[in-house]
């Protein structure tokens, strides 16, 4: 009886979640409420979890909770540390968790509602999770490898260099983007720029705080960090509002490129204690209020969705990148529905800290489900702006202008009616001098979510309050990723430094860190500036090279996890990593070949350098400003060099892969796992019942 | 009435314990508690020693995302 009531319940949650996907995918006319992408969202992720994820965990991985994990057998309290899978999660989920599902979905919202949406869930579900969840796994059975040491033990020493280049150039080309998306959330706003630099002191103070007075104390450390971030928030507005202050702290790009240089540079060096732990610190707490908040929000207000489902520009004319669907909306939502870099972190703190097994299915397939549902709430707040606001924000002024009367006559020369007083009265309603021409998502997002928060709390009075506790949450999210990323890539350029010169891989000799810093902070403060002159707002090359690499980065990993299976003997279910290893080594090939090659000047890297180079030569470009676009002509053949560098190497993995795979099918070649040996574990008994007899399995609250 | 109390008590301090857990708070106490400390023959670090060491092994690796 109790199996009968359990199918039908399940039954009843995938019908509701196909009603409400039906509901988003052919409605028409008057504008949709959020509720059905919610509801559409939350059965699909219960239905898919239910599913899929207990047929991945029990036919293809077959789970073993009688086997010891790498954080039972080196339990060291450092690394290798048993954790409850609650906290597990949150770790994850909090490592997983970057910019990249806010801003992807607010910029795939150019082209309506419904493609992203739909990538977003079904990419989660068939792509993203599956990668997370099978790397999880692997690394588990390997002492917590990491993917760069997989694949150079599972596929081919050669593999293994590539997985290595792949990260540090996804590792750049990210930094550089993200940090972009800050300069655009700064520029020209007093407010925003006084409340982040304030983040500095703050961070410097906590950091004194938790190494000499109250070392480790990090919950206190927090809640003051906390308070004071919320105070720099509000003081911001009379900094704004001080003609003087407000002088000192409106910034161009160049200087916010510059400031943000310096700090990668600083924040790399300095002792971790002093600068990059506390800055987490502040961030960890506000993240999770923030993504919680703009959730409860958004089930609060339940705001119409403005956006039509499809707007005009799926046919590749977006101002805010150009390019059709596909292969640009897989390539511009990237980590909502399937990142390369999650592989890194399944590969590396995750598996040294799970109890059992069983529980990757949670941590993995769950911690990405959820990801996905933070990039669906941002396309609600997005497409909750009429789209006519949206795009006179995203849009860079090179296409539709810099005056509110020129953006407003161009975007409703798009059928997306505006008047220029609308965004008058928006920036001075937010406390912002122009909201136009703010390229690369953050202060669209800021408006979507400060308009839903102020529905909830406060009223219009503090909306300009919620917009700039949204950019400071933004923006200090991305420098935790662009500081926390910069040592990340100091420490490679150590490692693959010291095979050239020995000295060079010592991470404690000044000159070393000092050399290792400026070579990684130069290339993605490279790419920064880049994007800073580019006069199409930098967010039109960039965010999709960083798609490509972040595409490029989860399609090596489904290569080593698809190795694995089949030396797993798993051929019959070796579809489940196949298909979506499949579906991005086209989308990203597809969307490298279209970057480099495209005869549209506005996609095709090499398309917009000739179109430059015949407008210098027919004089349409006045002299002062041939020097520049020279420059930007070099920056455009630059990025072309990467993509196919990227390409290059994805082509090399595949074909590495595809040498394995074809001796271990025609049987000439042994099918050699690396996995640890067997060790029966401690647990079993009690973590396959119900008991919480064990000594530590009790004392982490283990359930 | 009191076992509801009882209960909620006892989800709160679980709960508390979790976000400690989560933040880093009680990773020292972990640290005392874990094999290594306790059969390690190496000294056993201070709290201000492990708080470093523990910083210093976190971000020498990827710990965040895009």
């Amino acid at each position: 009886m109790k199996r009968i009531l359990t199918t039908l319940a399940w039954l009843a949650v995938a019908l509701l979640g196909a009603g409400a996907l039906g509901a988003i995918a052919i409605h028409r006319g008057e504008p949709l409420n959020a509720m059905w992408f919610v509801i559409a969202a939350l059965c699909c992720y219960l239905v898919a979890f239910r599913l899929y994820s207990a047929f991945v965990a029990a036919k293809v991985l077959a789970l073993d909770d009688t086997r010891a994990t790498p954080a039972e057998r080196h339990d060291d309290g450092r690394d290798f540390v048993p954790t409850n899978k609650w906290v597990l999660f949150g770790h994850h989920f909090a490592a997983i968790a970057g910019p990249g599902p806010l801003v992807g979905p607010t910029l795939a919202a150019q082209f309506g509602y419904l493609p992203g949406t739909l990538w977003l869930i079904a990419g989660a579900a068939f792509g993203g999770c599956v990668q997370d969840f099978v790397i999880l796994f692997c690394s588990i059975r390997r002492d917590g490898k990491s993917l760069g040491q997989m694949a150079r033990e599972e596929v081919s020493k050669r593999g293994g260099i590539i997985a290595q280049l792949a990260v540090l150039a996804i590792v750049i080309i990210l930094l550089g983007v993200i940090a972009l998306v800050v300069v655009n959330a700064l520029k020209a706003s007093p407010w925003a720029t006084f409340t982040i630099s304030m983040t500095l002191p703050i961070a410097l103070l906590l950091g004194v705080y938790l190494r000499f007075l109250r070392p480790g104390k990090v919950v206190e450390a927090s809640i003051i960090g906390l308070t004071l971030v919320l105070f720099v928030v509000v003081a911001g507005r009379w900094v704004a509002e001080s003609p003087s202050w407000s002088h000192v702290f409106t910034l161009g790009g160049v200087s916010l490129a510059i400031a943000i240089i310096v700090y990668g540079f600083i924040a790399s060096v300095l002792p971790v204690w002093l600068l990059l732990a506390p800055r987490d610190y502040l961030i960890a707490f506000i993240k999770a209020g923030a993504i919680f908040s703009l959730a409860a929000g958004i089930l609060f207000v339940r705001p119409d969705v403005l956006m039509p489902p499809l707007t005009r520009f799926i046919d590749g004319t977006g101002p805010v990148f150009a390019g059709k669907i596909f292969p640009f909306c897989f390539i511009t939502i990237a980590c909502g529905a399937v990142s390369g870099f999650h592989s890194l972190i399944s590969s590396g703190t995750t598996p040294k800290m799970i109890l059992r097994e069983s529980q990757a299915r949670f941590i993995g397939y769950g911690a990405m489900l959820l990801e996905s549902f933070v990039g669906v709430m941002a396309m609600v707040a997005a497409c909750a702006m009429t789209p006519g606001v949206y795009f006179a924000i995203n849009s860079p002024a090179g296409i539709v202008g810099s005056t509110p009367d020129a953006v407003a006559a161009m975007t409703t020369s798009w059928g997306y009616p505006l008047s220029g007083q609308t965004m008058v009265d928006m920036a001075h309603a937010v406390g912002e001098q122009t909201l136009l021409n703010r390229t690369g998502g953050a202060p669209s997002l800021a408006v979507g979510m400060a308009q839903i928060f102020s529905s909830t709390i406060g009223g219009g009075r503090l909306l300009g309050i919620w917009y700039h506790f949204a950019i400071m949450f933004e923006a200090l999210f991305v420098l935790t990723v662009l500081d926390a990323g910069t040592r990340v890539g100091r420490f490679m350029i150590h490692e693959m430094g010291g095979r050239i010169w020995k000295p060079l891989a010592r991470t404690n000799w000044l000159p070393a860190v000092l050399l290792c810093s400026a070579l990684i902070v130069g290339a993605w403060g490279y790419f920064l500036y880049q994007g800073v002159i580019d006069p199409l707002g930098g967010i039109n090359s960039l965010w999709p090279l960083f798609g490509i690499a972040n595409q490029l980065l989860a399609a090596v990993a489904l290569v080593v996890a698809t190795t694995i299976l089949m030396k797993m003997g798993c051929l019959r279910w070796i579809w489940v990593t196949v298909i979506p290893m499949v579906a991005l080594i086209i989308i990203t090939l597809t969307s490298s070949y279209q970057k480099i090659l495209s005869p549209n000047p506005r996609i095709g890297f090499l398309s917009n350098t000739k179109a430059l180079a015949a407008q210098i030569a027919s004089g349409a470009i006045p002299a002062a400003k041939v020097t520049e676009t020279r420059r930007l002509m070099f920056n455009l053949r630059l990025d072309a060099v990467v993509t196919s560098v990227l390409v290059v190497m994805i082509v090399l993995l595949i074909l590495e892969a595809l040498v394995q795979w074809y001796g271990i099918l025609s049987r000439r070649s042994e099918a050699v796992l690396h996995e640890s040996p067997y060790i029966a574990t401690r647990w079993a008994k009690d973590f396959a019942g119900a008991g919480h007899g064990v000594a530590v399995g009790d004392a982490i609250g283990d359930d | 009435m009191r076992k509801a109390a009882k209960r909620t008590k006892r989800l709160l301090r679980r709960f508390w314990r979790g976000l400690r857990e989560w933040c880093g708070d009680a990773a020292y106490e972990t640290y005392l508690r874990s094999n290594a400390s306790r059969v390690s023959s190496c000294r056993t670090l201070t709290q201000a020693e492990f708080y470093v060491d523990q910083l210093n092994r976190r971000y020498s690796r990827p710990n965040r995302c895009c």
